[in-house]
């Protein structure tokens, strides 16, 4: 790739931060690690993980922050966002995402609607501190969907002395015109620790570099250069109640978060320029949108006993989904519905979930024994359909051994089993059996398509392994890591049988599919001697069962859907490397390179698999004095022309941005200002992982943002 | 520390060598539809033929195309439409084997008159989509906005309430 030599960014200086921050992070982690135990402890992963970590901090993420968390975290190495327009987006780790990545938040891991494409991240960008994102097979650990990696948001620990804290955060983007806050408050009071927080933001269309987009040969207008009724809003609350005593330590959290984002009508069925028309008003949600709620309640009980640790961690979330779209069907028996008749999709998934993990720490052992359970309920609603009623129980028993002879060398290893039963109700569409007797459809054709989605009882067992070393010596880091991970299929995967409202295509599931099995190998290396940094992570991922959508060749009855595609297991492989070079020079001077590719390839089918990221490459050159640091970054993303059969080749671009940070102290406490600038030349670029990608609509043109923090102290 | 710079290199080596090993991939390429008739907007008259003309084209072998013709009626138009039971919205769908006719690398010339617009179809707006594979699966298609009509020609119906 040409890389033009150019100027820089700063993402070196925050890489830089991060990786300097890493260390005292440990070590504060380390104070308290003393009470935290058990699998999902991220500072416990950290430590120990002989996978490849990334970590970001606060700085990281204010100078990052765009009021979406994966936009900010897209920036670490291996990490990209899935973007439904400029508010929301999925996380995707070293090409997988969905349910491949695992996002755990107050120890429990985040249950939405991971599988759909079109909707994101339930979580308040406002109220993250700091994220470890663990690359590579995590299975042993999180169970099922850990596969491809896993984002853990943690916290930071409370304040050593009694006091007050508050915080008040506004953000401004123009790209959309975002005007967002979030105020949080808290005190610690001897063994009492408590935090709330309440967030909102609003935004408008946000701005595309072009007039028009071509979709499916049409040529359609984008007026005023905004991207009509994709504004959005979202409207966080979170409360935080922690209580330490002596070995007794236990926390509670509740959140909530609620997304209203709507959707460019465009790419929601045939392009028609008639419903394109500028109707006078950026800033408003019409048909079609989503709404998402998502509420979820956790606490962690932990006591401590000499070298054993016994905690327990347990949760319930409540995700809400609705999509709203104006009434509309293939069939002409079914009625317009009495109640909510605009309500096409609405789900209601319960998720009820607990860990239990004893932990015991000697001066050279450390061994781990935990015990999962999770249990799943999904209810619908709506004049359509996409998802069946399902229930979903999943329990797993595991136990990891860590050797640590020295302080620069430990070894550790971990075996882990999981049952999973799934039960899906099946669910028969009457307006469809009418539309295809009328269209002269005779009984055995009927008898395929009825089933919207087909009964399935399926019970599941799987064995997650992993063994790994890290080795420091000296000013060398190095880890090997051997992991097989698992992942039980999703509803859709087994149960579906139906165009999807968002692919137009008909996809159907199949009953008798096993989980998604694979083993991965990862490897990495660091290199920190003052000034340089070197760091390379080559893995390579073989699966022996890897679900896929395989298109059949096989036309389907149904109207507007065109071929077949079936849900199937295929040999897969995965492979790539991230790599990151940085120097610091002069006074306060720091260049960092990054760079990254992923490899896949569908072993069966003899294509690459979708969503593959594109290569990438950024430069950033920074400069941090005491109380300004600033950064440029030009970033290079390859085109993708490695796609899975009938999925869009994507051009390649290469962006710059900037940004810089001010302190001001103010008395005891202190501001900071954050000024970016993305897309500085408003390119017209394409993520090839983008919702809108299909549609042609490309990513949002250059954005000034403002972030403004008032810390008081 | 040197071991670990050749282990690194060999385990670049082996990435390497998948991503060779790979290289061995099958046809990704859509295959193209250019649609003659019906041009977008058009409106067809019922109870006749439609006039349908377009070139397919694969860089391998193409396979099957599809047509498929439904309403886009919004629920307020529908329900007018209910007031006369004499008329049932029309939907076609229907599909053509064309692997025995393409030739590798060549462009197929489609056109026919195959099509029948029921004389009972309701009036209104209606989508039609063609959908074009090839032996691989590869799949691309195109949409038009036509107008079912009495009256054809030049007719603007409310496609939009």
């Amino acid at each position: 790739m040409r890389v033009g030599l150019i100027l820089m960014a700063y993402v070196m200086l925050v890489a830089r931060q991060v990786h300097a921050r890493e260390t005292d992070t440990i070590q504060n982690i380390r104070l308290e690690e003393v009470i935290v135990t058990g699998g999902n402890s991220s500072a416990v992963v950290r430590r120990k993980s002989t996978l490849p970590v990334e970590f970001a901090g606060k700085q990281f993420l204010q100078e990052h922050f765009t009021g979406n968390l994966v936009r900010a975290l897209e920036h670490l190495p291996g990490v990209h966002s899935m973007d439904i327009g400029s508010g929301f987006s999925k996380p995707l780790i070293r090409g997988m995402g969905f349910n491949r990545v695992a996002v755990v938040e107050n120890g429990v891991k985040q249950e939405g609607q991971q599988w759909g494409a079109d909707h994101g991240l339930e979580i308040d960008a406002f109220n993250v501190e700091s994220v470890t994102v663990l690359k590579g097979p995590a299975s042993l650990l999180h169970g099922s969907d850990a596969m491809g990696g896993v984002i853990e948001i943690t916290r930071q620990p409370p304040p050593e002395e009694d006091r007050v804290l508050g915080e008040i955060v506004l953000l401004g983007r123009t790209v959309n015109g975002t005007v967002g806050g979030s105020v949080m408050t808290g005190m610690k009071r001897r063994a009492w620790y408590a935090k709330a927080r309440y967030s909102e933001q609003h935004f408008g269309d946000y701005r595309v570099p072009v007039d028009t987009v071509v979709y499916l040969t049409q040529r359609l207008p984008i007026l005023t250069r905004g991207l009509k009724n994709t504004a959005g809003l979202e409207r966080d609350v979170a409360g935080h109640l922690e209580y330490h005593f002596g070995r007794y330590h236990a926390w509670y959290a509740i959140s909530d978060a609620y997304q209203k984002v709507g959707f460019f009508p465009g790419a929601h069925g045939i392009p028609d320029a008639s419903r394109l028309q500028d109707d006078g008003d950026s800033r408003d949600i019409a048909l079609p949108y989503s709404t998402v709620n998502h509420l979820k309640v956790t606490t962690r009980q932990q006591y401590a006993w000499a070298s054993l640790t016994l905690s327990w961690d347990a949760g319930y979330q409540y995700n809400h989904r609705e999509e709203q779209s104006r009434f509309h069907t293939h069939y002409d028996g079914q009625p317009l519905p009495e109640h909510a008749p605009n309500r096409e999709l609405a789900f209601f998934l319960d998720t009820y979930s607990s860990s239990l993990s004893l932990k015991r720490e000697l001066p050279e052992w450390e061994q781990v024994m935990g015990w999962d359970v999770q249990a799943q309920r999904n209810r619908i609603a709506g004049y359509s359909f996409l998802l069946p009623r399902y229930d979903r129980f999943a329990t797993g028993l595991f136990g990891i051994i860590t050797y640590r002879p020295s302080t620069c060398f430990s070894a550790s290893g971990g075996v882990r089993y999981d049952r999973g039963i799934v039960e899906i109700s099946a669910y028969r569409d009457p307006y469809l059996e009418t539309y295809l007797r009328e269209q002269g459809y005779g009984d055995e054709a009927i008898a395929l398509y009825r089933w919207r989605a087909y009964a399935v009882d399926r019970r599941f067992g799987d064995i997650s392994a992993s063994l790994g070393i890290v080795w420091s010596p000296g000013v060398h880091l190095f880890k090997a890591n051997v992991g097989r991970a698992f992942r039980l299929p999703g509803a859709n995967e087994l149960a579906a049988n139906g165009v999807h409202h968002g692919t137009f295509r008909h996809e159907q599931g199949d009953p008798a599919l096993s989980s998604e099995r694979g083993w991965q190998v990862d490897l990495s290396y660091t290199f920190r001697r003052a000034p340089f940094t070197f760091a390379v992570s080559p893995f390579v991922a073989v699966f022996s069962n890897y679900i896929y959508l395989k298109p059949t060749g096989i036309w389907s009855a149904l109207p507007h859907a065109g071929q077949i595609y079936r849900y199937t297991g295929a040999r897969a492989l995965f492979a790539g490397a991230e790599l990151s070079f940085g120097i610091d020079f002069l006074r306060g001077f720091s260049y960092l390179f990054t760079g990254e590719y992923v490899h896949t390839y569908n072993r069966d089918e003899r294509t690459p698999l979708s969503f593959s990221p594109p290569a990438s490459l950024s430069n950033t050159l920074s400069w941090g004095g005491a109380r300004v640091r600033c950064h440029a970054e030009w970033q290079h993303i390859a085109p993708q022309r490695r796609v899975a059969r009938n999925e869009k080749p994507t051009s390649g671009s290469h962006l710059l941005h900037a940004g810089m940070t001010t302190l001001f102290p103010l008395g005891a406490s202190r501001a900071e200002i954050t000024l970016s600038l993305q897309n500085v030349l408003d390119t017209r670029y394409y993520n090839h992982l983008s919702f809108y990608r299909k549609v042609e609509i490309p990513e949002p043109g250059r954005d000034f943002r403002v972030v403004i923090k008032y810390l008081l102290k | 520390m040197k071991t670990n710079f050749y282990f690194l290199l060999c385990l670049m080596a082996i990435v390497s060598f998948f991503a060779i090993a790979c290289e061995d991939e099958s046809d990704t390429t859509l295959p193209v539809i250019n649609l003659i008739e019906p041009e977008e907007g058009d409106t067809l008259q019922i109870g006749t033929d439609v006039h349908f003309t377009m070139k397919l084209f694969d860089n391998d072998m193409l396979k099957s195309y599809k047509v498929d013709i439904h309403n886009n009626f919004t629920p307020h138009t529908h329900a007018a439409s209910g007031e006369s039971t004499e008329t049932v919205p029309f939907a076609y769908n229907h599909t053509w084997d064309v692997a025995a006719k393409a030739k590798k690398g060549d462009t197929l010339s489609v056109h026919h008159h195959e099509i029948i617009i029921a004389g009972n179809a309701t009036p209104g707006a209606y989508h039609l989509v063609v959908y074009c594979t090839d032996v691989s699966g590869n799949e691309s298609h195109v949409a038009r906005n036509i107008v079912l009509s009495h009256e054809g020609g030049e007719h603007e119906e409310h496609a939009e309430d």
